[in-house]
């Protein structure tokens, strides 16, 4: 491949529990306006839209109807992704590095206050054999969390750390949805959900959006002094079925993230990354994403966060904005994940900047106990 | 410089109005082993799977994650795209993007609908949104029969020609072991007897609802030719979509707005040095929801002049030993599955440039052709293949 | 609820397949918006239709949006009275029932469902009045008939039950 993609701006929402405010369309808007704005362009200069959005989220077969307009769609070329956002950064890589397109806008969108979650996520599991056990992502998440805690003897309490660290973490970001100054003991006394995940342990209800717009290097160049290029990108199927799998392990990350750090020419991810961005919607979820990414070896990552490693100001802090513990919606986190660290490479992430990252890894997870994943590494030189 | 990207293999299964005996999964699975077993390949040499579907036919949420195993997608990459009736043309333009940009050599697209598992009509009427449906919508069927009312008055087109196109539709499909309806209708006579369903679309005007998956595979230009003789070539796609037209959906009254048919197809021909259609390309399948439909749909793709659609089914340019096929698979009108319907019309063409079509076979040799895909609300996907690069 | 039909006793011929129906209604909350939810406010306050129009191309756009889906630019916060009264541009007759999937009714069978062209130019796709196939004829005169009853409306365009004909 001669040229590389790059991201010439993002723009977010701040995430909230209800936005009953705006529709779709113009909570999408609201990200796609500040990703226009930071690069100069109006609608009419974009080529291509790549959406993400749920038809089951949105309550409307095709749900990209709901924004055709705001990402200037009439008369134009859309795609919709039905994954996790971090995969349609994935979507218009492919549409930029083929030549056919050279200014994508991608957009995810979600208004998790309006739908009805468990249903939804029941819907993903068989309907002739799983369906009837009343199973959703938070309960299935649950037998993972336990799965890794006994494998790997990590505590209820050694998982809250992370939402400690999260949560304080996102006080440095102006969108997040649920900053908080607590203690282990807060997150261990909150609502249990689904043992052993407890309220604080788990991502909240969220509504937002989140908007990117991607060009060809040549053109990156020319609309902004910091493009951010997509060094390496690959994403990854799980088996299905619970039982067909150990929970503790998430091989699928592992293969994703061997590809991409590989297009990335990364061999030492501890070493060469600045900054992460990982999808941890339940904070045992941090500790398995990291070993998966190859940060650490299985059940070694409690090691590494307990070290101070992952923290702001560690060797490599991950999820300086919060995480999606702090509130971000299905489909746009893995996208938001992608615009925390663009920002970061931009030197634009305020009060939560890491100084002097160059490359970071962003990451986005879709389906039961992550069945799916994508990892993005990126650059800014 | 982009890659060029081939087809390398083509599966379908045998599609049906119902299919009890299979899951989504094992279903597409057939399709998946047709389509290897086409490339002669092993499913270890898929390098990405890319999947189309309307999950809400079926209310199965994420169900490319429900098939991740059987259908070959198990740790590797790939993901799901959704764009409504073009969903599988979107997916092959995906697939497309993704071998022509080198991210990979060998991705398998995946299209497939399931519509036994649930209420059709009911799925599409929630395509309009919440907030201004209410009481106006009619469902696909409704606004089909507005846009052959349209065609009807401003075209000149009868009731007679509509049955025509219907009688190619079934003779094809009678030749066509895939298809879904393969009814045998004999005559005009028999087609106009059947009732109306919404005035003036009749049951036997309107494309039916099938379970059926359809594989292609894709490689890039130097995977190609390793892997088969007869790679037939996906050189181009175009992607238009559209807000609603204030007056239809399918279709216009007013005359004034543009249809993304036309810009669709003019961006598409221009890119390719496309200047006679009809000389230039040698047979098309169309995405054709109902028989009026397709009529129009040869005005709108330039296969003729507007308002003389009618006047290419009557002289029988369109039929398969004609000037002109179109729909020699049967088209939509036999067969329905949507999520994959429209890899089926790529597949279609994909077959009839490779000369493995068997019975439905066009008389005249097939060097170039376009697949087209239909979409709410008039979207527009379409696909140009070529024997030889 | 999940309802299992057991299989019958397998015979040579045909196995008996087993059916899992779900019939579980899944509830949504849409928040109209700022553009859409005006339309609402004024159908309901007022029983007024109310479209808005684009600065640049100054089309009237019903339902309004936050962009102007042609030109792609801001729409503002023009707004333009619609007038109540038009006549139908193209209709379609529906003798079927068709499930509403959004709000879970059965829609009155048979029923017309129209393209109301307005006074104005302006294009608005609502239900007629009549059920009877042979009075519907495209360019009859109709004219918006409200709920009246102020705690019933709220529903946007449902404010609206149908467009009755006026004689002329």
């Amino acid at each position: 491949m001669a040229d590389r993609v790059g991201i010439v701006s993002v723009g977010q929402t701040k995430y909230e529990p209800d936005r009953s405010d705006v529709n779709e369309g113009e909570l999408a808007y609201e990200a796609i306006k500040q990703a226009l704005e930071g690069a100069g362009l109006t609608l009419s200069d974009i080529d291509s839209a790549v959406t993400c959005s749920q038809d089951f989220w949105d309550g409307r077969t095709i749900s990209s109807m709901n924004i055709q307009h705001v990402v200037g769609a009439h008369l134009g070329h859309e795609d919709k992704v039905a994954e996790d956002g971090a995969n349609a950064v994935f979507c218009a890589m492919a549409q930029l590095l083929s030549g056919h397109q050279s200014v994508v806008l991608v957009v995810a969108h979600t208004k998790e206050s309006q739908a009805e979650r468990s249903l939804i996520e029941n819907a993903a599991f068989d309907a002739a054999l799983v369906r009837q056990l009343g199973l959703d992502f938070v309960s299935a998440a649950a037998m993972q969390a336990r799965r890794y805690m006994y494998k790997y003897g990590i505590t209820a309490e050694q998982c809250a750390r992370v939402a400690v660290k999260n949560r304080g973490n996102a006080k440095n970001n102006p969108f997040a949805q649920e900053p908080m100054d607590i203690t282990v003991e807060d997150v261990l006394s909150s609502k249990l959900l689904s043992s052993p995940i407890r309220r604080l342990d788990a991502k909240p209800t969220s509504d937002g959006a989140c908007a990117m717009i991607l060009t060809t290097e040549e053109k990156a160049k020319k609309l902004t002094k910091k493009p951010v290029w997509v060094l390496g990108v690959s994403n990854c199927y799980e088996t299905h079925y619970l039982g067909d799998r150990d929970l503790a392990d998430c091989g699928a990350l592992s293969t994703a993230a061997k590809k991409a750090y590989s297009m990335a020419g990364i061999r030492n991810p501890l070493k060469e990354i600045d900054v992460a961005e990982i999808c941890e919607e339940y904070t045992y979820q941090e500790l398995m994403w990291m070993e998966g990414l190859g940060f650490c070896d299985r059940g070694e990552a409690v090691r590494l966060m307990d070290r101070g490693v992952t923290k702001m100001g560690g060797k490599l802090p991950v999820n300086p904005s919060g995480g999606v513990l702090s509130g971000n919606p299905v489909n746009v986190a893995g996208l938001a994940r992608v615009a925390e660290a663009a920002l970061q490479l931009r030197g634009e992430a305020g009060d939560r900047q890491v100084q002097g990252a160059r490359i970071a890894l962003a990451h986005g997870v879709t389906g039961i106990c992550g069945q799916h994943h994508c990892v993005i590494v990126l650059g800014n030189s | 410089m982009p890659n060029r990207v081939g087809i390398v293999g083509i599966g379908q299964t045998y599609h049906a109005a119902r299919r009890p005996d299979v899951n989504q999964a094992e279903m597409v699975a057939e399709a998946v082993r047709a389509a290897l077993e086409d490339a002669q390949l092993s499913v270890k040499e898929i390098e990405s799977v890319f999947t189309a579907n309307m999950e809400t036919f079926e209310a199965i949420y994420l169900p490319d994650h429900g098939m991740a195993s059987e259908v070959g997608a198990l740790g590797k990459p790939g993901f799901k795209v959704n764009t409504g009736g073009t969903t599988g043309g979107s997916v092959v333009a995906e697939g497309f993007y993704m071998v022509a940009s080198g991210l990979f050599e060998v991705a398998m697209i995946v299209g497939f609908e399931k519509q036994d598992c649930g209420d059709t009509t009911a799925a599409i009427s929630a395509a309009a949104t919440p907030l201004w449906g209410k009481g106006a919508t009619t469902g696909a069927i409704g606004e089909f029969a507005k846009q052959a009312l349209s065609y009807m008055e401003t075209s000149g087109a009868t009731e007679e020609h509509a049955a025509m196109v219907r009688l190619k539709a079934d003779r094809n499909a009678c030749k066509n072991p895939h298809a879904h309806l393969r009814l045998g209708l004999q005559s005009i006579d028999e087609v106009l007897k059947s009732g109306y369903l919404v005035w003036p679309l009749r049951i036997l005007d309107f494309c039916p609802q099938s379970c059926g998956a359809c594989v292609l595979i894709l490689a890039s230009e130097k995977k190609a030719k390793q892997i088969t003789k007869k790679p037939v070539w996906l050189v181009d796609v175009e992607v238009v979509h559209q807000e609603p037209f204030r007056a239809g959906v399918f279709g216009d009254p007013t005359g004034k707005e543009t249809y993304t048919q036309h810009v669709a197809c003019e961006r598409l021909y221009k890119r390719n040095s496309i200047t006679n259609v009809r000389k230039d390309i040698d047979l098309a399948e169309v995405y054709e929801p109902s028989n009026w439909e397709e009529m129009n749909l040869y005005e709108h793709f330039h296969f003729c002049e507007k308002g003389d659609g009618w006047k290419l089914v009557e002289k029988g340019i369109t039929e398969m030993e004609g000037e002109f096929p179109v729909n020699c698979s049967g088209g939509v009108l036999a067969t329905n599955p949507i999520g994959a319907t429209p890899v089926i019309r790529v597949a279609e063409a994909a077959l009839q440039i490779r000369g493995d079509a068997g019975e439905h076979q066009a008389t005249k040799d097939i060097k170039t052709a376009i697949a087209t895909a239909l979409g709410g609300p008039n979207w527009t996907v379409l696909s140009l293949l070529k024997r030889s690069l | 609820m999940v309802k299992n039909v057991k299989a019958k006793k397998a015979t040579d011929k045909e196995p008996e397949y087993i059916h899992i129906q779900i019939d579980k209604p899944r509830r949504y909350d849409w928040s109209t918006g700022k553009y859409v939810g005006h339309f609402y406010a004024e159908a309901k306050e007022n029983k007024r239709i109310m479209g808005g129009r684009c600065p640049k191309c100054k089309e009237i756009w019903l339902p309004p949006s936050v962009i102007c889906p042609k030109c792609k630019v801001e729409m503002g916060w023009d707004w333009v009275e619609m007038p109540q009264t038009g006549q139908v541009y193209q209709y379609t007759y529906l003798v079927f029932p068709l499930w509403d999937p959004h709000y879970g009714e059965k829609w009155a069978n048979p029923y017309a469902s129209a393209v109301i062209l307005l006074d104005n130019g302006v294009f608005y796709r609502h239900r007629l009045e009549e059920t009877d196939k042979d009075k519907l004829r495209v360019g009859m005169r109709v004219q918006a008939v409200w709920k009246e009853d102020y705690d019933e409306r709220g529903q946007g365009p449902g404010d609206i039950l149908y467009w009755r004909t006026i004689e002329e």
